[in-house]
């Protein structure tokens, strides 16, 4: 039962916080968290775990370095500060959303404001 | 402890009795320990202590205080958790989720594990829909906490949310082997079905039945396992085995609809007659059940749909079943069915005026109860009332009043069928008499509220409500605290008539903060549904959150919320201008006397209620402000009609209300309307063009639409031929305009439009209009008047409301100077539709066409 044995070390560090927590459920949420919270078992093996964990890593690597190299790809392209100026004038949005826009269209302005105005 | 400015232990003590008192709401005691740790010099400037304290205030409600202490507590120990962590607190309690969210990343630079803080960033995170930001935090937790099983439900929700679902059910199924279920354990039965879900929703239907199959035994919920395997079996196909399935959930609840509709889906019935059994076997074994006699008659034809629906309304009206009618709406889009009801109606009245009976050949049979007849004539009045023949349904409702003269039922529907006839002062008298039958029954108390707002009596509607509202508050301040919506946007409405844009204003206003309001309430249940594996249940909540403001009372406050602003950029409120009268020039002037006095009456009685008002709110003071601390969440901004009505930027108010519109009810025309209203007045050439767009895909063919889509088409031509707009924006026009046009000219296209819709009271308007207005001179406004005020029998949408609107186009110009032709066509009007008021020409020979009122034809 090595989680449970984790538990002490790591609530002697958040005990001053805990108190933050539940105070901030104003009125009945408050009392709700008191009636409804209860010690859960750990169950749980190391075993288990180290699998599920390993599984969820691999997953989460590979899923950021592919949109990571999707961002980058999309970063390179150039796009002109009047072209995002323009659309954020004629369409009224954000710049940032502007920006992706027009990189997305590799920087053809024109075809970004077609499907922006879709 | 994280922070370098440690505190000796007789401090440290005091400072963890802050965070207890804190914890339990002893916030003054709070407060004197922390006074205790201030006041010795040495730690006046403790940064954590500073910190607790501004928290402490803030839950006393001094805002300003509270965020000087934090703040300056902050500064004083920036590398302290627990500052950060109090002052992301802070920050949410004002529901400034991004600043929080900032703030406990900091606070997680000096402690990165820390738990707490952690989940409270969780927490906001999908409050926020950060999906990503969610589902990395609850990786980190599960990786501290693997023992607690809301680390695994979390982070698999994360990836269920992310849509990834084999992620999800990876961790669902690691979870699930660690799980040793009890007998009878509900919530491992909620996990298992959370699981199939995950399975079902990545469209893994064989797999989602083996998991079915092999955990049935721990599912709690039975009711839940049958519903889906049946649907599970109709998806793969196995239809003999979706029979078996849905013929138990019948016998279960013979009432459900759903059931009887995976019934059919399941057996694929052939013929009508095939269809029918499935129903008289159903109804063999639960004779006393309605829905096997009800739905055979939506899909029935011929002899046999008279057959069935001649006992279902012979035994609607012998038991005396009020809400009958409603039941057989649906049936009612079919015309061939409505001539058989008709016809058989009108058969019963006959024969139980004579006999007491349904058939006058049926002498074998008992007597029927006086009250069938009663029945018959209230149904026949919401008959004819139903096909638009407002004359035969007051025949039927006078006839049956007075036959039974106190039934409230008579005068409630008779209310209804003048206000369907335009007539809604009368209504309100009549639904206000059934009111006074039984002043005890709420729903007909609320009608009553709601009629006297349809007829902008705003004030007799809230005495009318504050029958049943608490007493000592004003009703409109009670229903406003009950997110009463249909009573504000109805306020809302009454407002805009009688022009008081900042009241109306700020009914829409509250109407949208219900919706803020019913959001920020989801936060509870981020905590709440993990811990109590309610899981299916809360992911319907989340995505019902996401899609909330579709509902259709926010679209019906924003509606008006934007034609106000509108009408407020047109026409701004000078500094000594009273809210004016909506449309002024578009009333007769009968109407516009009738409104004056009204709106003097409202103005004195007003007065009167704000004096007694202010009586209350004294009384009330005390107690309000105990209320106002409790509250959770800011507290927001006063709303103050004349404030609002002298917004300064009025357009970009509408545009806060379209925002959620355009992303959420994007089906809906009106939406696309609005927003090219307000576009063409930020002269938004593309934004405008983007409104059409997605108005034609709605509707190509909508009348308000076309009359935009033609000035539009005019409006780039004269834009491109000034010279000012930029190379990009005429490339984008070129293209969208070839695609949206072709290359007609307007009033090709006006005359392309109206062949289309050549029968439609509406479009004929629409079309008439933009005959004028390309063409200005006699000899097409001759030929757009007699378009616009055609009115025969063969056209559709012949109703008050649209011939009050053509009316309308006439009173304001639409169609150029018109006068007598809008004389005739009132006339003509009011000889269709004797009890609209607009249409009533004050002399005295028209006086006498009222009275005699036997006009329909």
């Amino acid at each position: 039962m090595s989680a449970e044995d984790e538990t002490p070390t790591v609530n002697d560090d958040d005990s001053s916080n805990k108190g933050k927590k539940s105070a901030k459920y104003d009125s009945g949420a408050a009392d709700l968290e008191k009636v409804t919270d209860y010690v859960e078992e750990a169950e749980i093996s190391h075993q288990d775990i180290g699998e599920a964990i390993r599984v969820a890593n691999d997953e989460n690597n590979a899923k950021s370095v592919a949109k990571k190299e999707k961002e980058k790809e999309l970063s390179k392209v150039k796009i002109s500060k009047e072209d995002v100026d323009l659309i954020i004038h004629e369409m009224e949005i954000p710049r940032n959303l502007a920006e992706r826009k027009l990189q997305e269209h590799k920087g053809n302005v024109v075809e970004a404001l077609i499907a922006l105005t879709n | 402890m994280p922070s370098k400015n440690t505190l000796p232990p007789k401090e440290n003590a005091l400072f963890k009795r802050i965070l207890k008192c804190y914890e339990q709401k002893q916030y003054r005691n709070g407060l004197k320990f922390s006074k205790q740790i201030l006041t010795n010099p040495k730690f006046s400037e403790h940064g954590e202590t500073l910190a607790m304290k501004g928290l402490t205030l803030n839950c006393l409600g001094r805002k300003e205080e509270a965020y000087d202490y934090v703040r300056r507590g902050l500064r004083n120990d920036l590398q302290s958790h627990v500052c950060w962590h109090v002052y992301g607190l802070l920050q949410r309690s004002d529901r400034k989720y991004d600043e929080a969210i900032k703030c406990y990343r900091n606070a997680l630079r000096w402690d990165k594990d820390n738990l707490q803080i952690l989940r409270d960033l969780s927490l906001l995170q999908i409050q926020m829909r950060d999906l990503e930001g969610y589902k990395e935090t609850r990786y980190q937790l599960l990786a501290l906490r693997p023992g607690q099983r809301a680390s695994w439900i979390g982070y698999a929700m994360a990836f269920h949310l992310l849509k990834e679902f084999d992620m999800a059910l990876k961790i669902v199924e690691a979870f699930r082997n660690t799980q040793t279920p009890k007998t009878m354990d509900y919530e491992h039965g909620e996990l298992l079905l959370y699981q199939n879900l995950l399975l079902r929703e990545s469209g893994k239907m064989q797999e989602a039945l083996d998991h079915l199959e092999k955990f049935d035994s721990q599912i709690v919920d039975r009711l839940t396992v049958s519903e889906t395997r049946g649907e599970i079996y109709l998806k793969l196909g196995r239809y003999k085995d979706a029979a078996v399935i849905y013929t138990d959930l019948i016998n279960r609840n013979p009432e459900n609809w759903d059931y009887f509709k995976g019934l059919e889906s399941a057996t694929k019935p052939e013929t009508e007659e095939i269809r029918w059994k499935l129903y008289t076997d159903v109804e063999s074994r639960f004779p006393r059940a309605s829905a096997p006699k009800r739905i055979p008659l939506n899909f029935t034809t011929g002899d046999l749909f008279r057959c069935l629906v001649d006992k279902y309304l012979r035994n609607g009206f012998h038991k005396g079943v009020p809400p009958l009618f409603i039941t057989l709406k649906t049936v009612y889009q079919d015309k061939s069915k409505i001539a058989v009801i008709q016809e058989l109606c009108l058969g019963y009245v006959e024969s139980l005026r004579d006999n007491a009976l349904f058939n006058a050949a049926d002498e074998n049979c008992e007597k029927e109860p006086p009250t069938a007849l009663l029945w018959v004539y209230y149904y026949l009045a919401q008959h004819y009332d139903y096909i638009g023949n407002a004359q035969q349904a007051l025949h039927y409702i006078d006839t049956a009043i007075q036959h039974t003269p106190l039934l409230i039922e008579l005068y409630v529907l008779k209310a209804k069928l003048y206000k369907h006839a335009g007539d809604i002062e009368e209504a309100v008298r009549l639904i206000d008499e059934g009111q006074s039958l039984d002043t005890a029954d709420r729903y007909i108390n609320s009608k009553c509220a709601k009629y006297m707002l349809r007829a902008n009596m705003i004030q007799e509607a809230a005495d009318m409500c504050s029958k049943f509202t608490r007493e000592g508050v004003s009703a409109t301040d009670n229903l406003n605290e009950m997110q009463c919506m249909w009573f504000q946007t109805e306020c809302a409405a009454a407002y805009q008539r009688l022009g008081k844009w900042g009241e109306a204003l700020k009914k829409c206003h509250e109407v949208d903060r219900h919706f803020t309001e019913i959001i920020e309430d989801q936060f509870d249940f981020h905590t709440y549904c993990m811990r109590k594996m309610t899981l299916r249940a809360y992911v319907g909540l989340l995505r019902l959150e996401d899609v909330l403001r579709r509902h259709p009372f926010y679209f019906k406050a924003a509606k008006i919320a934007i034609e106000i602003y509108l009408h407020l950029h047109d026409h701004p409120l000078s500094d000594n201008d009273a809210d004016k009268l909506f449309d002024a020039d578009n009333l007769t002037p009968s109407e516009m006397k009738k409104l004056k006095n009204k709106q003097r009456k409202q103005q004195k009685k007003l007065e009167k209620e704000k004096e007694k008002q202010k009586e209350l709110e004294k009384k009330d003071h005390t107690n309000k402000k105990q209320q106002d601390q409790d509250q959770d969440g800011p507290k927001e901004e006063e709303l103050v009609p004349e404030k609002l009505a002298k917004a300064e930027n009025p357009l970009d108010q509408a545009i806060k209300f379209l925002k959620p519109l355009q992303l959420l009810a994007p089906e809906r025309i009106k939406t696309h309307i609005c927003a090219y209203e307000i576009y063409s007045r930020k002269d938004k050439l593309l934004l405008m063009l983007q409104s059409l767009k997605r108005g034609c895909q709605v509707d190509r063919d909508n009348p308000q639409l076309h009359i935009y889509y033609l000035r539009f088409h005019i409006l780039v031509k004269q834009r491109k031929s000034a010279g000012t707009l930029p190379e990009s924006v005429i490339k984008v026009l070129d293209i969208e305009m070839e695609k949206l046009y072709g290359n007609k000219d307007s009033t090709t296209l006006n005359d392309e439009f109206l062949s289309r819709n050549q029968n439609s009271v509406l479009h004929r308007a629409s079309a008439a209009r933009m005959m004028y207005e390309l063409n200005p001179d006699p000899n097409s406004q001759a030929k757009a008047l007699q378009l616009a005020t055609a009115v025969n029998s063969d056209l559709s949408g012949v109703s008050p409301k649209n011939c009050r609107d053509v009316l309308e186009f006439m009173c304001r110009g639409d169609l150029g100077k018109c006068e007598a032709e809008t004389l005739s066509y009132q006339e003509q009007c009011h000889k269709l539709f004797p009890h609209v008021p607009s249409f009533h020409i004050p002399s005295s020979q028209s006086e006498q066409i009222v009275t005699n009122g036997n006009m329909w034809s």
